[in-house]
């Protein structure tokens, strides 16, 4: 039987940052726009999706007076993502 | 299952690879404070054996060390504007300055108490020894070989440290300094350059 596929993380740019995040320790905002090539308001969107999900952790804070986003997957997010590549394994062994 | 759902699976594979790929494909280090502290210590070190050997200062030659604080307080300074401009904080990066710090403690309580229980050529036995290793292993968290070269040759020293009881034995300092800072901070700097070049 094929695992239903997380609708959170089945999304191009929420698998992306997933995929960003999961890399590093923790990644700002900044960072992430430029790798993913999003635009800063449809990232903020998927951003906070994620954060509501419990699978990233959301830090603002100012930085030099400036403010400043920082990112970091969660372990209930490591998990969903670990989960999320095993299902997908799963289909491509058909 | 149908073909459609297979495609889906193989294009979101794709893409965690490929960022997966796009965090690691950063080159953070500029072999900056590799050569700092390659310099500082080649400079020290020759002072020294220069001072002890042609002038009358003896013990007080070993001052010339002081200038290890105008590299530390540099290194602060450096590392605070890094930190600064950084907008991302990798695991490789964290464990790499953890292997440093120990290296840093180590260094310190070595001098310390083999100045006062064993003298001059135990404490650069084990200098070069405690050298090596973090050498070694940030070359290895790294898949960076010179600097796993470079603890080799430091490995090496500590063991002709054994077998020079003169001054000299502060000369070893230099090819040790030379191979594990120097050229793999020479190396680091260019790869960093070519990774905006290219």
């Amino acid at each position: 039987m094929f695992k239903e596929l997380d609708p959170i993380l089945h999304s191009q740019l929420r698998l992306a940052i997933m995929s960003l995040l999961i890399s590093v320790k923790e990644a700002e905002f900044t960072f992430i726009r430029e790798k993913t090539n999003a635009t800063a308001g449809n990232l903020s969107v998927q951003v906070q999706k994620l954060k509501d999900a419990g699978y990233i952790e959301v830090i603002k804070q100012f930085k030099d007076n400036y403010p400043q986003t920082t990112c970091k997957v969660t372990p209930i997010g490591l998990k969903a993502f670990e989960d999320y590549v095993k299902a997908l394994q799963q289909y491509l062994k058909v | 299952m149908s073909n459609q759902a297979q495609l889906a699976a193989q294009s979101s594979l794709a893409l965690i690879e490929s960022m997966i790929n796009k965090a690691q494909n950063r080159y953070s280090e500029n072999g900056t404070l590799y050569l700092l502290w390659g310099w500082i210590i080649f400079i020290c070190s020759l002072g020294h054996y220069a001072l002890l050997a042609y002038t009358s200062l003896g013990a007080n030659a070993g001052y010339i060390w002081m200038l290890i604080i105008v590299a530390l307080v540099y290194q602060l300074y450096y590392l605070n504007l890094k930190e600064k401009k950084e907008t991302v904080k990798t695991y490789t990066d964290e464990m790499i300055g953890y292997v440093w710090m120990v290296f840093g403690i180590s260094m310190g309580l070595v001098s310390f108490i083999a100045t006062k229980l064993g003298g001059w050529q135990l404490m650069y036995a084990l200098i070069l020894l405690l050298y090596g290793m973090p050498t070694f292993l940030t070359g290895a968290i790294m898949r960076f070989t010179p600097l796993k070269i470079g603890g080799f040759v430091c490995w090496g020293l500590s063991i002709s440290a054994v077998y020079i009881s003169s001054k000299e034995i502060i000369l070893l300092l230099i090819p040790a300094v030379i191979s594990a800072w120097i050229i793999p901070g020479y190396i680091l700097r260019a790869k960093f350059k070519n990774s905006f070049n290219g």
